[in-house]
């Protein structure tokens, strides 16, 4: 027993001169904070990029994860309480629970990142403010616009559509002519429709109140247009990445428009090995309004957003790191992250890149700016898994033939069940 | 002789049982208060029905079937002698090679009728496009012929190990009697290695109840959300990772494992699981 006793001490005694040494190294390096990013792949040569600029001055470790994993991971180090990272890479709803007390990973940026940065942003960083603080900088923006064939468009004789109605009458333009006025069945529905629409799916009246009311106005016109449609066959139940929709109408170029956000352009549709359409025929244009100006919104599908840890040993040096994600100009021309920055400036940069892109008919462009500041935001980010719902139950639904009212029912149904464990209250009206 | 199984049980078991017991007290935002209220919350929410039939039907699939194939062929490679056998051991265990990740995504190649290298048989079916497969209704069957491939080969040439143990004398002696292959396999092998079969049905229930990557891989995939909170495991994970509700997580973790512990021990009284040699002396 004695002898146990003193092995316990001995390794007591050694894990604390451990800790000691360690603490020594941290002071020695008092002067070179630490920071640690957490991104996922396509972030990696940024962050690689910031590695480099830092070298000397900070020590940057990166470390990959998906940004699926990002709550999880989070999750799980609050139950360890350490090991933290400095900055993550996720979407705003990720920041939504992260700034929650029962979490409190997010820190407030407000006063760590100067005004001119916040400036910068404008309107494209408002995912991230909360309650009047901004807890996160948005990486890049996702809103959708109106991608069209201008060939097919040329070929039927058909003018771009400005409004929904217009949309809906050019869409039974196509019927019979083996065209498609795009596919819905995926997150499409939402962020092309509902959401511009400003259907009231997650809008937050008041803190920690969501409201989520299927029966609007707002939400019944969507379906109202739509499924006549859908039962004309001119708008697809597949999704944009179901294979059969691919092959049988995609890839055979037969997609004469369809809504989709600004990187469904240079990931969905130019790629050989996705939609394949051939150059010189796809353009952008405006979201088609639903009604006149405030009428006349976007939706956004993806889009993320760089959150600072409250926990950080140098918020500074962290806050730092991720404004300069956000908006250094490597953030603009890295080749793996192409997408619409959200920070104005950097975003300049990128249009010289995208405008001079050959492959569109014309510059896609300005109508991705013009959606980029007018993304609706009737819905706020929220704490529950508002989009693994619209897989389980919007997408699912439509997929499966039922109707758009019904699919919608069901969705926000779920979300109503949902969101009181995520500490709501619902207003379902 | 037993302390090495016996620590191996108190930190991997007896341990993650006992901090699971404290989590699911934990206050949530569902639960201030915390407690066992978490438990009858996790019961309440709106996925757990829906969870407990899928998990129901899939086991009703999945388990009957692998005892069934899994014994009949088991038996059927004990008839197989000499060279044979060895490469057909060798062949019953090349598919559960395919676990997690990679059988989900195998499984979709031959499963979508646009890339499947069945789509002839498919169409003679009817089956054109991907929606028709990928549907809810068919998930169980789909979750269990996944996890049937995987797991049916390991039990194939466990079993034939276990048909081994059965003394020569035994089958000599039926054989002088007169019975033929059938009737030794059925009345003679079959009671003999009763006992691993239900070993085998206890494991097979236990991880078919905590089925978990097959339903989430997919729902991760090119139907995002298609089978989301599909499993009961499923549920428990968004619980703890979605909702912040580690408590709700836990008890409805300790829920399954007391249904996997009172299943088990049903069988194994209703058996004679724990008697001597297996041979039944009538």
């Amino acid at each position: 027993m004695k002898r146990l006793v003193i092995g316990i001490v001995a390794v007591a005694a050694m894990t604390l001169s451990l800790a000691a040494c360690s603490g020594t190294t941290n002071t020695a390096s008092g002067g070179k904070p630490t920071v640690t990013l957490w991104v996922d792949t396509p972030r990696v040569p940024q962050a690689k990029a910031y590695q480099k600029l830092m070298a000397g001055k900070q020590n940057i470790k990166i470390e990959v994860i998906s940004q699926a994993d990002a709550q999880t991971k989070i999750a799980l180090h609050n139950r360890t309480k350490s090991g933290w990272p400095d900055v993550i890479f996720g979407s705003a709803p990720d920041t939504a629970q992260f700034l929650d007390p029962s979490n409190g990973f997010a820190a407030d940026l407000t006063k760590l990142v100067s005004k001119k940065i916040f400036d910068g942003f404008g309107a494209a960083n408002s995912d991230c403010k909360f309650d009047g603080k901004y807890y996160c900088l948005k990486n890049d923006l996702a809103n959708t616009v109106l991608w069209y064939n201008t060939k097919v468009f040329k070929e039927l004789n058909l003018t771009v559509p400005k409004t929904m109605d217009e949309f809906a009458a050019t869409a039974l333009k196509l019927r019979g002519t083996g065209y498609s006025a795009g596919a819905i069945g995926d997150q499409n529905y939402y962020a092309s429709f509902l959401q511009p629409s400003g259907c009231p799916l997650a809008a937050m009246p008041k803190k920690n109140t969501v409201r989520i009311a299927p029966s609007d106005p707002k939400c019944t016109r969507v379906a109202e247009l739509v499924q006549p449609l859908l039962d004309a066959g001119v708008v697809d139940k597949r999704s944009n990445f179901d294979a059969g929709f691919i092959k049988d109408v995609a890839q055979k170029d037969k997609v004469a428009m369809t809504f989709g956000p600004s990187w469904f352009g240079d990931f969905v549709i130019k790629p050989a090995a996705s939609w394949g359409v051939p150059a010189g025929e796809i353009a952008a244009a405006n979201m088609p309004a639903w009604g006149s100006k405030p009428d006349n919104m976007s939706g956004a599908w993806g889009g993320g957003v760089f959150t600072v840890s409250a926990h950080a040993k140098f918020p500074q040096a962290a806050a730092d790191a991720a404004v300069w994600m956000t908006t250094s100009d490597a953030m603009a021309t890295a080749d793996t992250t192409p997408t619409f920055p959200a920070y104005g400036p950097a975003n300049k940069l990128w249009e010289k890149r995208i405008s001079a892109d050959p492959y569109y008919a014309s510059n896609p462009y300005p109508a991705m700016a013009a959606g980029a500041n007018n993304i609706s935001q009737v819905d706020r980010p929220v704490r529950f898994a508002f989009n693994a719902q619209i897989g389980s139950a919007l997408q699912v639904d439509i997929n499966s033939g039922k109707s758009l009212e019904a699919a919608l029912n069901s969705f926000a149904d779920s979300l109503q069940k949902l969101a009181p464990s995520s500490g709501y209250t619902v207003i379902s009206k | 002789m037993i302390a090495p199984y016996l620590a191996l049980l108190i930190a991997f078991g007896v341990v993650p049982i006992i901090v699971a017991a404290v989590t699911s007290m934990e206050p949530s935002a569902l639960n201030p208060g915390g407690g066992p209220l978490n438990y009858l919350q996790a019961l309440q929410d709106f996925r757990f029905l829906p969870a407990l039939g899928n998990v129901g039907v899939f086991l009703l699939l999945y388990v009957p079937t692998m005892l069934i194939v899994v014994a009949g062929m088991s038996l059927l490679l004990d008839t197989v002698r000499g060279r044979w056998n060895v490469s057909l051991r060798l062949a019953y265990i090349v598919p559960a090679s395919l676990t997690g990740a990679s059988a989900v995504l195998v499984w979709y190649f031959l499963l979508e009728p646009t890339l499947s290298p069945y789509q002839d048989i498919l169409r003679a079916l009817g089956i054109t496009q991907g929606g028709q497969i990928w549907r809810s209704e068919n998930l169980a069957w789909i979750f269990a012929l996944m996890a049937f491939f995987t797991g049916a080969g390991n039990w194939i040439v466990v079993q034939y190990g276990s048909l081994q143990s059965i003394s020569e004398d035994i089958l000599e002696a039926a054989r002088i009697d007169g019975a033929n292959a059938w009737q030794i396999g059925w009345h003679i092998k079959l009671p003999l290695i009763q006992k691993y079969i239900v070993y085998m049905g206890i494991l097979v229930f236990a991880a078919g109840l905590q089925v978990f990557v097959e339903p989430q891989l997919i729902s991760s995939s090119v139907y995002p959300g298609l089978a989301a909170n599909w499993s009961l495991n499923q549920l428990s994970y968004s619980f703890a990772f979605q909702s912040n509700n580690l408590g709700g997580a836990a008890a409805l973790s300790l829920m399954l494992l007391i249904v996997c512990i009172v299943g088990a021990v049903f069988v194994i009284f209703r058996t004679d699981f724990f008697e001597g040699s297996g041979v039944k002396e009538k």
